[in-house]
């Protein structure tokens, strides 16, 4: 149970390094896919709100201390996005939940509301409005993300986790 | 009274976990300018960029030349040089003389690369790979051989974070190189504009930008883009121009920074003057 609890953090650190390496070089319209919140997604669907939240919480200050930006900005939004995401946990329907396709509709509205509360917090331009905020900065590297989500579902669907 | 609570706890954990960390981070995000919070930050910074440049330079080990990086420096150089040159076609020698312009091709330029970048609509924040031990320090401008990049916002011992043209967070004083405008150039997570330029001045599309000699930050004729667009408000007095940076900013891999830190002199003089 232990481990399985700290699972996630052993995927962290090799993530955050391709997420701030290897990812910006696919950017597209300056949107990039967030592979570190398809981690808290994923293993907050596993193992409930609370944890996803907590999770959520400590990989966004992780993520803001190695990225370079306001510290404070993904720990906000990785855990309300993770506490969202947890509405979707349930004990009985953990394998629809992460091994179908359904996985890539609750990373996507995840993956939008992180990417919008982080343009928001974030955004020191007053004169920056909201359809901009949701259309472009969020809902696009939204898709971006669930697109990415993509292989986790097929590996899910031949092979365990 | 315990149980009561603990009942409630337990009824409601998760919303009550998701309050307190979700005030803790925005407490924490209001206090980003604070030392303490920066020292944590630099400290990060120092110790996890080491792993980011191992990686990056793993990522880039094929394309790496030692005489690449001489030549860029040279050509970081020359450019400074060029618009130099080019400005003074525009001015008086001897004016520019007695208004003590400085030479920013005479600044000495640190070469640094980009090791990691965090990319957003809003923030555009890059790790480069030199710090306080090779002296570069926060405050000094960053460039490319073609132009203005950004700003260096923190700097740890061995790595500094660099703040880009594309952040919502930066406002830089511009000048229109041909004739003189000054403005304001800001990112609006779209492009880079300066606003509100009365439309009786001179503005074309395609004349160049520079960082103006009233910049506090910035020293004066460091290329930064060219205008690409001019809009106009609705009442039609004010015009809103659309910046091409001339560097390629998401691209940018080697850059430069440039050794110069802005004058404290000229920033208490005009604290005076605001008070």
């Amino acid at each position: 149970m232990t481990i399985n609890l700290l699972k996630p953090f052993l995927f962290f650190i090799p993530l955050i390094i391709v997420q701030l390496v290897i990812v910006p070089l696919i950017s597209i319209f300056s949107a990039v896919p967030n592979l570190i919140l398809i981690l808290i997604v994923y293993f907050t669907l596993l193992n409930g709100q609370l944890y996803g939240t907590i999770l959520g919480f400590v990989f966004g200050l992780f993520s803001d201390l190695f990225s370079g930006g306001l510290i404070g900005a993904y720990m906000f939004s990785f855990t309300l996005s993770a506490f969202i995401a947890g509405y979707f946990f349930n004990e009985n329907k953990i394998e629809k939940n992460t091994k179908t396709y359904f996985f890539l509709f609750i990373l996507l509205v995840a993956a939008v509301i992180n990417s919008f509360i982080n343009s928001t917090v974030s955004n020191s331009n007053n004169e920056i409005t909201f359809s901009f905020l949701f259309f472009e900065g969020a809902l696009l590297p939204g898709i971006y993300t669930a697109l990415f989500g993509l292989p986790l579902v097929v590996f899910e669907t031949r092979k365990g986790f | 009274m315990i149980k009561i609570f603990k009942r409630i706890f337990n009824q409601f954990k998760e919303y009550i976990v998701l309050l307190v960390l979700s005030i803790i981070s925005l407490t924490i995000l209001s206090l980003n300018e604070k030392p303490e919070v920066k020292q944590i930050k630099i400290f990060a910074l120092g110790n996890f960029s080491v792993v980011n440049d191992l990686v990056n330079s793993i990522v880039v080990v094929f394309k790496e030349d030692n005489a690449l990086e001489e030549l860029r420096q040279e050509n970081a150089r020359l450019m400074l040089e060029v618009n130099k040159l080019r400005k003074k076609s525009y001015e008086n020698d001897e004016l520019r003389a007695m208004l003590g312009y400085k030479d920013t091709s005479r600044y000495p330029l640190i070469p640094v690369k980009v090791i990691s970048k965090l990319v957003t609509k809003i923030q555009g924040y890059y790790i480069i790979n030199k710090g306080v031990n090779e002296e570069v320090k926060k405050g000094m401008p960053v460039l490319n051989h073609l132009g203005l990049v950004g700003l260096v916002s923190d700097a740890a011992e061995n790595y500094s974070v660099l703040k880009t043209l594309f952040n919502t967070d930066l406002s830089i004083a511009v000048t229109i190189q041909r004739t003189n405008i000054d403005g304001i150039l800001s990112f609006d997570g779209k492009e880079l504009v300066i606003k509100n330029i009365p439309t009786t001045y001179d503005v074309k599309v395609g004349d160049l930008i520079e960082t103006s000699n009233f910049s506090s930050i910035f020293p004066p004729s460091i290329p930064v883009g060219v205008i690409e667009k001019k809009g106009s408000n609705a009442l039609g007095l004010l015009h809103n121009l659309t910046v091409k940076p001339f560097a390629d900013v998401a691209a940018v891999n080697n850059l430069f920074v440039v050794k110069i830190l802005p004058s404290r002199e000229i920033n208490k003089l005009e604290m005076n003057l605001l008070k």
